[in-house]
């Protein structure tokens, strides 16, 4: 009996198929660039909960708990027609300072200090920002002035050196 | 008087004759002004005339091919290369797909999200075409409607910047960059075409030098970056950009979020050296030593 072509390939593949050997799940295909073979040492985890850093004393570590933060969302002002009449890309961000936990005593002090032109009656530090037409944009700038402000207000000038004083002297 | 007296004239032609290499085609010449070089200007070639031609030819449509310059090295031959393009047959362009249309896909079900979304399911949509052959390498994800995205998603495109990828992971979803090769990206655009052909599904390959840094970069979301230092870097943008990060582990859809395809992998669910009939519904897999070693490198 004469086999045709077709029908000679089909049973060659079929024949491989038979041979049902235990093959890798594809969950577990793993070659030879696979991740944990690149990165032998790491648990490969990306949802490993990461522990904020702490601020202790005059060291603000730059975390700040957004769920300590009040965000509201407003129109901007500007020219800009129908997008900025209609969107809300203002971002007012407050904190209260006193009952802010995750700062220090010190630092809350400096903070009072220096920004007491931006701490409302109620004693909350307000920043905004309509910097970019995405309100997503302005909160990320609203953070990065929050966390400038903190920082300015953390540092503490060097004390003069003795050649400083000798010169303040000499004057 | 048995010296021969030879004049000075037959003395240097004799000479001369001794030096010189033998007469032959290659060193015989007309003598000047034997020749008349004066040629009618024709057609496409300028001839060798000054200015447009001889007289009239161009009342006769008889015009220079364009760009002749009469002469001197005309503007388009003057310059071989410019520097403003090196380099430009080795990078890639990517489809632009801003947040908007993506959420809009989404909306309007078109796009499934209850699934990962990769290069296949946004060709899927219909609504793209890629030609890897003109050196596109896929889609990137744009900031246009980065507010409005709502949508818990897990997506895997070709390059993301960073508002964007806050953007997505604000909402709980996780994004990945990874490299298609012209290869496997002509695979994962049309696979039931790829499947037609009855070849083995091939294994993708690695990023080229110039791409394999930011593949590799956690702050790219670089499918070849380490998932620990994807983790940190999702927490530290979430500290930038003013959210907090969802919790992955207390979401339904936590398996499909975090499903994620090997380095050589195309297809979800598929692995490199099968031979998918959709014909016949049946998947063919190797099991010869070799092939097997070959498609698991």
């Amino acid at each position: 009996m004469t086999c045709s072509a077709p029908r000679l390939l089909l049973q060659h593949l079929t024949r491989n198929v038979q041979g049902l050997n235990a093959t890798l799940s594809v969950a577990g295909y793993k070659s030879a660039v696979s991740l944990d073979k690149i990165y032998p040492a790491s648990d490969l985890d990306v949802t490993k909960l990461q522990t904020p850093p702490k601020t202790d004393g005059l060291n603000f570590s730059g975390y700040v708990p957004m769920n300590k933060v009040q965000v509201t969302y407003s129109r901007s002002n500007g020219p800009g027609g129908q997008n900025v009449n209609k969107i809300n890309t203002k971002v007012d961000l407050r904190l209260q300072v006193t009952t802010a936990d995750w700062l220090s005593p010190e630092l809350k002090e400096r903070i009072a200090k220096k920004y007491k032109s931006s701490i409302t009656a109620d004693g909350f530090l307000v920043v905004r920002s309509d910097k970019t037409r995405s309100q997503q944009l302005n909160l990320a700038d609203a953070m990065d002035k929050l966390r400038h402000m903190i920082h300015t207000a953390a540092y503490v000038p060097p004390p003069p050196s003795a050649e400083d004083e000798e010169r303040a002297r000499r004057r | 008087q048995d010296e021969v007296m030879t004049s000075s004239g037959t003395e240097k032609a004799l000479s001369l004759l001794r030096r010189l290499p033998r007469v032959s085609i290659g060193n015989l010449g007309p003598n000047p002004g034997a020749h008349n070089e004066k040629r009618r200007g024709r057609g496409i070639y300028g001839g060798k005339t000054h200015g447009a031609g001889s007289g009239g030819s161009g009342q006769r449509q008889n015009f220079m091919r364009v760009g002749y310059e009469t002469g001197n090295t005309p503007f388009y031959l003057r310059f071989s290369y410019q520097t403003y393009y090196k380099g430009h047959h080795l990078k890639l362009s990517y489809t632009p797909l801003c947040m908007g249309k993506l959420q809009m896909m989404i909306d309007t079900n078109r796009l499934r999200c209850d699934v990962p979304v990769d290069v296949t399911q946004l060709m899927a949509t219909g609504l793209f075409s890629i030609s890897p052959q003109q050196k596109e390498g896929g889609f990137m994800l744009e900031n246009e409607g980065i507010d409005h995205f709502k949508a818990t998603i897990n997506i895997e495109v070709q390059w993301a910047n960073e508002a964007v990828i806050a953007s997505v992971e604000r909402n709980g979803g996780f994004i990945t960059t990874a490299y298609f090769d012209p290869l496997s990206l002509t695979a994962a655009i049309k696979p039931v075409e790829f499947f037609g052909r009855g070849i083995a599904i091939p294994r993708r390959m690695l990023p080229p030098q110039h791409l394999i840094d930011y593949y590799s970069d956690p702050k790219n979301r670089g499918y070849l970056a380490d998932p620990a230092e994807v983790a940190r870097e999702r927490f530290l943008l979430a500290q930038k950009y003013g959210y907090e990060l969802p919790d992955v582990n207390a979401s339904p859809n936590k398996d499909i979020l975090l499903e994620r395809k090997d380095p050589r992998q195309i297809f979800f669910g598929l692995e490199p050296g099968w031979v998918v009939n959709l014909k016949d519904k049946v998947i063919l897999k190797p099991t010869d030593p070799e092939l097997k070693e070959h498609f698991a490198s």
